[in-house]
């Protein structure tokens, strides 16, 4: 492991190097606005969003349609189901009628109990991370259906948040070729904003290493701007609003 | 289609580049298509989101603020990204920034790079360095994937391969597969995503730009709309973010601010598929994300706008592209011509405010209108028209301007102060003018008239003159019958020179 030990002291030493650097780089740009440094954190007046924005909200049901036609006019399909075995009736019947035979799962305990083992028996399902000598990039990689909960959405852009955990892979949104993603409609507000501010509050430590906003089916316009679907992430994506 | 190899455009100059894009019909069509196309989108956007203005003057203000406490911000950043476990490295110049990147590659004994788009990289001509070290840089955003195997540079912000079409593409992209694809878009796109999976699994190192970073937390943002960022982060075992010093925002609730500006305004969408905040490497239960995770910052020049009040606003520009769908210089003109990483009214001004040598200076912010548009579409309200007039008084000022329009400034000055002599001015044209006038139109294309007269022509003075109006044509008339002056032409013989030493034009890295 000599090498490994090698990387860490050239980590250690490229370090101190930019520590260094910092007070030097830090200083030529308060040098540049004519001033010493500051250290107080400045009055910012301008913070966030305009106030009327901040007090827009719209009701469940206008939260709802706003955010199923957004998310439908970029090409994502969105379903109003009623319960969690909702959920799993639509998954499975889709299952079936798209020939998944890969899907895989985040380990979460809403997920756990939708049942999907049950459910579609014919399909191979994973459980992210639920076995440490797995490969689990390989896994979602080859995955026909990535099932993930969403932990916030918002309407007015048509958006699924969702975070990364040790149960909750980055990959499971990202590699399958179908993404379903489950909103309890409580988890879905207007604005982004009220999304942001749970960073805000929690501050640094309290965030995952992945935040990802996520609006519909990958696509790219690159070749003369003809629209094409699926280019590196997820070509459908479901919205499985519940509740 | 005669397009072929015009993304290296070969002309010395601004208007040697832009005659040769404005002589390939697709180019020019592609770009005025696509140009307007996100225009309307823009529009459309911003109108639906409503009090625009607004939020275009919140974005100014947050932009204002940070940069006016940069110092501040910045290093908050710095601390905090630590904290979250990033290597964070400084880099005064783009030898620096790619120093430390090719040092981090061997380290790792990388054999390829997976990049996703990041208009840094291209400022530091990175991947001409990782080649030279037996590293294969791989782009993989769909429009950067298909310049590179043509071996161009980008000609747009936000579409690069916008100077291409399809039979184009598909040829580029058959010889990449040895075999034929038909040049149709689902079959050209589905080749790369197959293609390119494999590379995001085997690759080494995954590189990425960076559109905003968050001081609070030390997050780093990326808006996308393939997916290929997400890859880039998520897959690899090493990610490594370029990141100009000037991307902080304090906190996640300016992104909120950010998110409804940019991609309204490059693309017309509320917001892009893809909005990826990424808060240090994978934590270490964590089954996916880079094991180690680099931030480079760089400065390359951005430092030279700070606490110049003319300039400074530039680092205020979230790299949207709106300006350059804005412009009726660059709808015509096209992205190659501004011979620069950057294009467009913005490139116009990036390019000669990044380079500390004013003698290097191009003729870049001539090709412009003034028109204003770019400000009216900046969603920061960066006043580039302004910043074009200083420019071009800066060039002059500092005696590398065009001697025949300094003079003719001089001259206008000089003539217009006294009515006595604009009045034997005046007469000493309608004499002059003899010469070359005939039918009352001037076709003669010497001096400062050669370019103007290229197109159209020059009316002749008429014999009873406007008196207060058009004293300039009579002063340039004057000079300009002395052909160009012997420093310009000293100027662009010597770009021509460097162009031949260096091999290259400058801008690309083909």
């Amino acid at each position: 492991m000599d090498t490994v030990r090698a990387h860490q002291e050239w980590l250690i030493e490229m370090e101190a190097e930019s520590r260094s650097k910092q007070t030097r780089f830090i200083n030529g740009i308060s040098a540049k606005l004519r001033r010493p440094m500051v250290t107080e954190p400045p009055r910012h007046p301008y913070r966030g969003a305009p106030d009327f924005w901040n007090a827009y909200e719209w009701g469940e049901q206008e939260r709802i349609e706003r955010f199923t036609s957004n998310f439908k006019s970029v090409g994502g399909h969105v379903e109003r189901l009623a319960s969690m075995s909702d959920v799993q009736r639509f998954i499975a019947d889709k299952a079936k009628e798209l020939g998944a035979k890969y899907v895989i799962r985040q380990n979460q305990p809403e997920l756990d109990d939708l049942d999907l083992e049950g459910a579609i028996p014919e399909a191979r399902i994973s459980v992210w991370n639920s076995d440490p000598e797995q490969y689990w990039k390989a896994r979602a990689a080859e995955a026909d259906f990535g099932v993930v909960m969403a932990d916030y959405a918002a309407a007015y852009t048509g958006s699924i948040t969702v975070l990364s955990s040790k149960d909750k892979g980055r990959s499971v949104s990202l590699l399958p070729t179908v993404l379903m993603a489950i909103i309890p409609v409580e988890r879905l507000v207007t604005r982004l904003g009220e999304i942001m501010v749970h960073f805000d509050e929690g501050g640094r430590e309290s965030l995952p290493a992945g935040i990802h906003f996520i609006s519909g089916p990958s696509r790219s316009a690159d070749i003369e701007n003809d629209l094409t679907i699926g280019v590196h992430g997820p070509g459908v994506v479901y919205a499985l609003i519940v509740g | 289609m005669s397009g072929g190899g015009h993304g290296h455009s070969n002309g010395a100059t601004v208007k040697e580049r832009a005659d040769i894009a404005l002589n390939n019909d697709f180019l020019r069509k592609a770009v005025k298509f696509t140009t307007e196309r996100l225009k309307g989108g823009k529009l459309k956007a911003t109108d639906e989101h409503g009090n625009w203005e607004e939020w275009r003057e919140r974005g100014k203000q947050i932009r204002l603020h940070t940069v006016a406490h940069l110092d501040y911000y910045l290093n908050q950043f710095v601390d905090n990204a630590r904290a979250n476990g990033v290597h964070v490295h400084f880099a005064d110049t783009a030898e620096e920034a790619v120093h430390i990147s090719l040092s981090i590659a061997e380290r790792k004994k990388a054999k390829t790079v997976v990049k996703s788009k990041s208009m840094v990289t291209e400022e530091l001509h990175l991947n001409h360095a990782l080649e030279s070290i037996g590293v294969d840089p791989i782009e993989t955003d769909l429009g950067e994937y298909i310049i590179q195997l043509a071996g161009e540079t980008p000609s747009h912000i936000i579409i690069p391969a916008i100077h291409k079409n399809r039979y184009q593409i598909a040829d580029l992209l058959s010889v990449d597969a040895g075999e034929t694809l038909e040049p149709d878009t689902q079959v050209l796109a589905g080749y790369v995503r197959r293609k390119l999976r494999t590379k995001f699994l085997e690759a080494d190192i995954g590189m990425t730009g960076c559109n905003f970073a968050i001081a609070e937390t030390g997050s780093m943002v990326l808006f996308e709309n393939e997916g290929n960022a997400r890859m880039v982060t998520t897959v690899p075992k090493t990610q490594i973010t370029l990141m100009g010093m000037e991307r902080i925002i304090p906190s996640w609730a300016d992104l909120e601010v950010m998110a409804t500006l940019l991609p309204r305004s490059a693309t017309g969408q509320k917001l892009t598929v893809y909005m990826s905040g990424i808060t240090g490497p994978r934590r270490s239960e964590d089954a996916d994300g880079p094991d180690e995770m680099h931030i480079i910052i760089v400065d390359n020049g951005r430092s030279l706008q700070l606490g110049d009040p003319e300039f400074q606003e530039l680092l205020n520009c979230i790299r949207c592209g709106a300006c350059l769908n804005a412009c009726p210089v660059y709808r015509h003109i096209g992205g190659h011509a501004y011979g620069g990483t950057y294009s467009g009214p913005i490139g116009a001004v990036l390019k000669p405010s990044l380079q500390k040598n004013v003698a290097e200076w191009d003729d870049i912010a001539n090709a412009s209108s003034l028109c204003g548009a770019c400000y009216e579409a900046c969603p920061v309200k960066i006043p580039l028209h302004d910043m074009l007039i200083y420019l071009r008084r800066r060039k002059i000022e500092q005696g590398h301007g065009d001697k025949v329009e300094a003079a003719g400034m001089k001259g206008f000055a000089a003539i217009m102060s006294k009515s006595g002599r604009f009045k034997t001015v005046l007469k000493l044209g309608k004499l002059g003018q003899k010469l070359v006038a005939r039918n009352g139109e001037i076709r003669i294309k010497v001096g400062p008239l050669k370019g103007w007269n290229s197109y159209r022509v020059t009316p002749s003075l008429p014999k009873k003159s406007f008196r207060d109006g058009w004293g300039t044509l009579e002063a340039e008339l004057r000079h300009g019958l002395q052909e160009i002056a012997p420093e310009a032409r000293a100027r662009m013989e010597q770009i021509v020179k460097d162009r031949a030493k260096g091999g290259g034009h400058g801008h690309g890295h083909g």
